[in-house]
């Protein structure tokens, strides 16, 4: 992205409410804060599928992941949290500068890629936007065989959720 | 952008102890990759939904990577009564 174009203000909105609420999810004493941080944060992920004309897609996260993944989440920290919400922050000395220099030079490696590449990149969409019909032949008519591997794959991932939680009870 | 949420999920993976701050972190990952990919197909000329079509796909397969990483930390915690991964180095339950 050429930092010389002024952003637009959907733009800065939406990245500050994601990257601040994906930090707080990762930094939030309480987890369950942390899970609702990552809810946020996945909103705005979704704002930013429908700002880049992937309405469909923005919803299906909504409900994937605010909707499903978030509760899951939250109701496995009901079940879990005991005693583990208060001495989870101990003892991440050393490490947590160690992580942090893996992740900014990961992250500055990938923005001096975008910089290279910057001038070789088209500073605005094309014009012609996405129809969301054009989704559903797409996904049953180009790829179907990846459609019905992905059921079969999501049932027995469910079954073997279920009896993973089940087992010895 | 999705750099920056790419750098958080691994400092969050390669630092955390708690089990679920580190599902948190795999989820954030998947998703910079799901917003890349719809944003180079938006940026492509001409646009195509192959992208979106993957980010289908990717969406579904992280809710279920979510469902048995839950169920997962789960049995841990029953196994073990914590779900910090530095004391899940037992292999013999």
């Amino acid at each position: 992205m050429d930092l010389s174009v002024p952003p637009d203000i959907t733009f800065v909105v939406l990245t500050t409410i994601t990257l601040l609420a994906a930090i707080l999810a990762l930094q939030a004493k309480e987890l369950i804060y942390g899970a609702i941080s990552l809810g946020i944060s996945f909103i705005g992920i979704a704002g930013f599928f429908v700002s880049l004309d992937a309405p469909y897609l923005g919803m299906l996260q909504i409900a994937v992941y605010v909707g499903a993944v978030v509760v899951l989440i939250l109701f496995t920290i009901m079940l879990v949290r005991r005693e583990e919400a208060d001495k989870e922050e101990a003892g991440e000395g050393g490490e947590g500068a160690a992580g942090l220099w893996i992740a900014g030079l990961l992250a500055v490696s990938i923005a001096g890629v975008a910089a290279l590449a910057g001038p070789n990149l088209p500073i605005s969409p094309p014009a012609t936007n996405l129809p969301i019909s054009q989704l559903g032949p797409v996904l049953t008519g180009t790829y179907p065989v990846p459609l019905i591997i992905l059921a079969l794959l999501l049932s027995g991932a469910l079954l073997g959720a279920l009896v993973l939680a089940k087992i010895d009870r | 952008m999705s750099a920056a949420l790419l750098g958080i999920g691994i400092y969050g993976l390669s630092v955390k102890r708690n089990a679920i701050r580190i599902l948190f972190s795999v989820e954030l990952i998947v998703n910079a990759a799901n917003l890349n990919f719809i944003a180079f197909a938006r940026y492509m000329n001409p646009p195509h939904v192959s992208g979106q079509v993957i980010v289908f796909y990717s969406i579904a397969a992280a809710a279920m990577e979510a469902a048995v990483g839950l169920a997962l930390i789960l049995v841990a915690f029953r196994l073990n009564s914590s779900i910090d991964v530095r004391k899940l180095n037992k292999l013999k339950g």
